[in-house]
C-alpha cells in the first residue's frame, strides 16, 4: 500500500514538474510590425521559431497612422504586443508614457553582440538617462533619376540646385512632353519643403533656447518655399493631380517613373528599393535606367533628415527575456540580408557591410540633417 | 409588511427597469461623466498612467478662443450639416414623391427603383468613402476620365485637393450614402395619406402643386421634423467621411469638430482638451435639440395635421 501511494505521489509530481516546466518554457509573443514587408517578416519569424521552440510569435500589423496612439492606449491599461516596431522620434515619448522597458533591464538577459555603441541614433531613444528602445532601420530621402529620359532632353549632369531641378523640368518639358520633377504634393509635402527650407537657411521650428520652440524662418521664406513647389503645379511642369498624392510611394508616381513618363522625384529607401524591384521584374534583362543622387542645395548645402525605426519591448510584458531574445534576433544580420531587404540596418557594423548597387550611392551619400555627427549612410 | 396593490405593482415596475437602468450607467453615464471630468484635466495619451491634473476651464477657454475655432465652426455648422441635411432632406422628400408616383406604378418599376434607393445606404460609410475617393482620382478616376473625353475639361481635378471641389466631394458621398434612409422614411409616410384627401382636393379644384403644398407636406412634416432632427446631430457628430475622404485637409481646410477632437486626442496626445471639444459638441447638440422640438414640435406637427 506503501509502495503505491508512493509511486502514485512520484507520478503525480513529475506531471506537475512537467507542467510547471512547459509553462515555464513556452511563450507566446506578439510582434507588431507596421511595414509592408509582411510575408517576409514571417518567414524570418519562422527561423526564429524552429531556433527557439518554446517561443511563438505572432506576427501584428496595423497602419503606420494608429501605430502610436493604438499602442500608448493599449499600454496605459496593461495590454499590448510584447514587442514592438515604432518611429525613432516616438521612443522618448513612449519611455516618457512608461509604455517601453528601458534596455537597461533586458540587457541582464543577453547583451548586444556589438554593443549598444554600434547603433546609430541613440540619443533619440534615450529618455531621463537612459536607452529605452533599439534603433533597428535607417532610412533617409534622397533624389531619383530615370536617365534615359535626361538623356532624352540632352540633360548630361544632374541637377545640384533647387534652381537647376526647375530648369531641367522645364528642359524636359519643352525638349520631351514628359514630367520632369514631381512630388507627392498633399500630406508628405512636408518633406521636400522641409528639405528647401533647410538648405536656404530657415527651418520651420527651432529650439527657442529656454525648452520649448519657436518658428525658425521668416514669412519670407515660408512664401519662398511653398511658391517654389506651387510653382510646378501652377506653370503646368507637374500634373495638378499630385495635389492629392500624399505619399512617395503612391502608385501614381511610381508608375510615372516606372513608365518613363516622369523624370525625377524623391522618395525614401525603401519605395526607391520597391522601385527598383518593380522595374527588374518587368524588364528581367534590361539595363536599369535609375540613378540616385543627394538632395538639392539652396543657398546653402543640401540637407534631409535620418529617421527609422526603432525595436522596443512592451513595459506590460510578461516574457521580457523571450522579447528581448526576439529584438536581438530581428537586429541580426542575416534579417536584413536575407527578409528585410528594402531596409537599411541602424546598426554601424551592418551598414560598413552592404554592398551599395550602383544606382543606390545617391541615397548612401545622403546627409542626415538631424545628427549630423552621424555623417552619412555611407561606408 | 404588506404591500399595497398599487405599491407592488410600482415594486415590479422597478425591478424590471431596474437592468436597464443599470446598463444606462454602466455605458451612457458613467463614460459622459468621466469625459466631463477628462474635459477639465490635462491629462494625455503620454499621463494616462499618471494621469491628468485638474485645470479647471483652460481647456474650453483655450478651445473657444483659438484661431481655428470660427473656420472649425464654420465647416462643421454650415458645410457638414446645413448644407448636407438640406440636401438630403430636399433630394429624399424628391425619391420618396417619385418612388411613390403613379408613372413608375404604370411602367411597374416600383419594386426595382425602390431596391436601387436601399443599395447606397446598405453601403458601409467606410466601403462607400473608398469607392467614391476612386471615382474622383484625378490619374485613374472614370469621372476624370469621363470629363477629359468628353472634352469638358483638359487637365484631371483633384477633386479631394482643391478647395473649390472638396467641401462638394465630401456632401456628395454623404448624400449619396445618407438619402436612401429619409426617401424610404418619407415614403413610408407618404403611404399613410389617405387618397380620398387628394381626390377630394381635385374636385373642389385644387391643381398637383396645391394638393402637395396643404395636403401631403403637412402630412409630412412629422416625419421630416424627426429625419431632420436626427440627421443633423448624427451628422454633425459624424466623423467618418471627413476623416476619411481628405484627413481634415487639404490642411485643415475640411476640418470639422469631430475630426477636430481626434486630432488633439490621437495626433496631440491631448485626450483632456479633446474631451472638452467633445463635451462642447454634445451641450451644442442638446441646445439645438431642445430648441428643435421648442419651435417645430411633433405635438405642434400633429396638431396641423389634425
Amino acid at each position: 500500500m506503501r509502495h503505491h501511494i508512493l509511486t502514485k505521489l512520484l507520478l503525480a509530481g513529475t506531471v506537475l514538474a512537467m507542467g510547471a516546466g512547459s509553462v515555464l518554457a513556452d511563450a507566446n509573443l506578439v510582434f507588431r510590425f507596421n511595414d509592408s514587408e509582411r510575408d517576409e517578416m514571417r518567414a524570418a519569424l519562422d527561423e526564429f521559431e524552429a531556433a527557439n521552440p518554446g517561443i511563438k510569435v505572432e506576427l501584428q500589423t496595423i497602419a503606420w497612422n494608429d501605430a502610436r496612439d493604438q499602442f500608448l492606449r493599449e499600454s496605459a491599461v496593461g495590454q499590448g504586443p510584447d514587442v514592438v516596431h515604432i518611429a525613432f522620434v516616438w521612443t522618448q515619448e513612449m519611455a516618457e508614457a512608461e509604455a517601453i522597458m528601458p534596455l537597461d533591464e533586458l540587457t541582464k538577459y543577453g547583451e548586444l553582440p556589438n554593443g549598444f555603441d554600434d547603433f546609430i541614433a541613440t540619443d533619440l531613444t534615450m529618455y531621463e538617462g537612459k536607452a529605452y528602445g533599439l534603433p533597428w532601420t535607417a532610412d533617409t530621402w534622397a533624389m531619383v533619376y530615370r536617365t534615359d529620359v535626361l538623356a532624352d532632353a540632352g540633360i548630361d549632369d544632374l541637377p545640384t540646385t533647387w534652381a537647376d531641378l526647375r530648369k531641367d523640368s522645364e528642359i524636359i518639358k519643352e525638349k520631351t512632353g514628359k514630367t520632369g520633377f514631381s512630388f507627392p504634393a498633399a500630406n508628405q509635402v512636408w518633406f521636400p519643403a522641409n528639405y528647401y527650407l533647410w538648405s536656404n537657411g530657415g527651418s520651420f521650428i527651432e529650439a527657442d533656447g529656454n525648452g520649448g520652440y519657436k518658428v525658425g524662418a521668416t514669412r519670407e521664406q515660408i512664401a519662398d518655399d511653398m511658391n517654389y513647389f506651387k510653382g510646378y503645379i501652377d506653370d503646368g511642369l507637374a500634373p495638378r493631380s499630385i495635389l492629392s498624392i500624399d505619399e512617395p510611394q503612391d502608385p501614381a508616381l511610381m508608375q510615372g517613373l516606372l513608365d518613363g513618363s516622369q523624370a525625377m522625384a524623391l522618395m525614401p529607401t525603401n519605395t526607391y528599393r520597391q522601385l527598383l524591384g518593380a522595374y527588374e521584374q518587368a524588364h528581367p534583362d534590361e539595363k536599369i535606367p535609375f540613378n540616385s543622387g543627394i538632395m538639392m542645395a539652396g543657398s546653402q548645402a543640401p540637407q534631409t533628415h535620418l529617421g527609422g525605426r526603432t525595436l522596443a519591448v512592451n513595459a506590460n510584458t510578461e516574457h521580457p527575456e523571450e522579447a528581448w531574445k526576439l529584438v536581438q534576433f530581428l537586429s541580426s544580420a542575416p534579417i536584413f540580408e536575407k527578409y528585410y531587404t528594402n531596409q537599411f540596418p541602424a546598426q554601424k557594423s551592418l551598414l560598413s557591410k552592404i554592398e551599395y548597387r550602383p544606382e543606390e550611392l545617391g541615397f548612401a551619400k545622403e546627409p542626415g540633417r538631424s545628427h549630423p555627427h552621424l555623417g552619412c549612410l555611407c561606408r | 409588511m404588506t404591500l399595497s396593490p398599487k405599491m407592488r405593482t410600482r415594486m415590479t415596475v422597478f425591478w424590471m427597469l431596474l437592468p436597464t437602468f443599470l446598463i444606462l450607467i454602466g455605458f451612457y453615464l458613467f463614460p459622459t461623466l468621466y469625459n466631463l471630468e477628462l474635459s477639465f484635466s490635462d491629462i494625455t495619451l503620454l499621463k494616462l498612467k499618471k494621469g491628468g491634473d485638474f485645470v479647471g476651464t483652460t481647456n474650453y477657454t483655450e478651445f473657444l478662443t483659438s484661431s481655428s475655432f470660427r473656420d472649425i465652426a464654420i465647416n462643421t455648422v454650415f458645410w457638414l450639416t446645413a448644407i448636407s441635411v438640406s440636401v438630403r432632406i430636399v433630394l429624399g422628400l424628391l425619391f420618396a414623391l417619385l418612388l411613390n408616383s403613379k408613372f413608375l406604378k404604370s411602367m411597374r418599376l416600383t419594386t426595382i427603383a425602390r431596391l436601387m434607393l436601399l443599395v447606397p445606404w446598405a453601403t458601409p460609410p467606410v466601403v462607400a468613402v473608398i469607392a467614391w475617393r476612386w471615382l474622383f482620382d484625378p490619374t485613374y478616376g472614370p469621372i476624370n476620365s469621363w470629363l477629359i473625353s468628353s472634352g469638358l475639361i483638359s487637365d484631371p481635378i483633384a477633386f479631394t485637393a482643391n478647395l473649390a471641389t472638396v467641401w462638394p466631394a465630401i456632401i456628395t458621398i454623404i448624400v449619396w450614402n445618407t438619402t436612401p434612409l429619409i426617401g424610404v422614411s418619407l415614403l413610408a409616410a407618404l403611404q399613410t395619406i389617405p387618397e380620398d384627401l387628394n381626390e377630394a382636393a381635385a374636385i373642389d379644384g385644387a391643381n398637383r402643386w396645391q394638393q402637395f403644398r396643404f395636403i401631403t407636406l403637412p402630412y409630412l412634416m412629422p416625419t421630416i421634423s424627426v429625419l431632420t432632427l436626427m440627421s443633423v446631430i448624427w451628422t454633425f457628430n459624424n466623423f467618418v467621411y471627413v476623416w476619411l475622404t481628405t484627413g481634415a485637409g487639404p490642411g485643415t481646410f475640411t476640418n470639422v469638430l469631430a475630426t477636430e477632437v481626434y486630432m488633439k486626442a490621437f495626433i496631440d496626445l491631448r485626450i483632456g482638451y479633446s474631451a472638452a471639444i467633445g463635451v462642447s459638441m454634445a451641450v451644442v447638440m442638446a441646445f439645438f435639440g431642445a430648441m428643435y422640438f421648442r419651435y417645430f414640435g411633433l405635438t405642434e406637427m400633429q396638431d396641423k395635421v389634425g
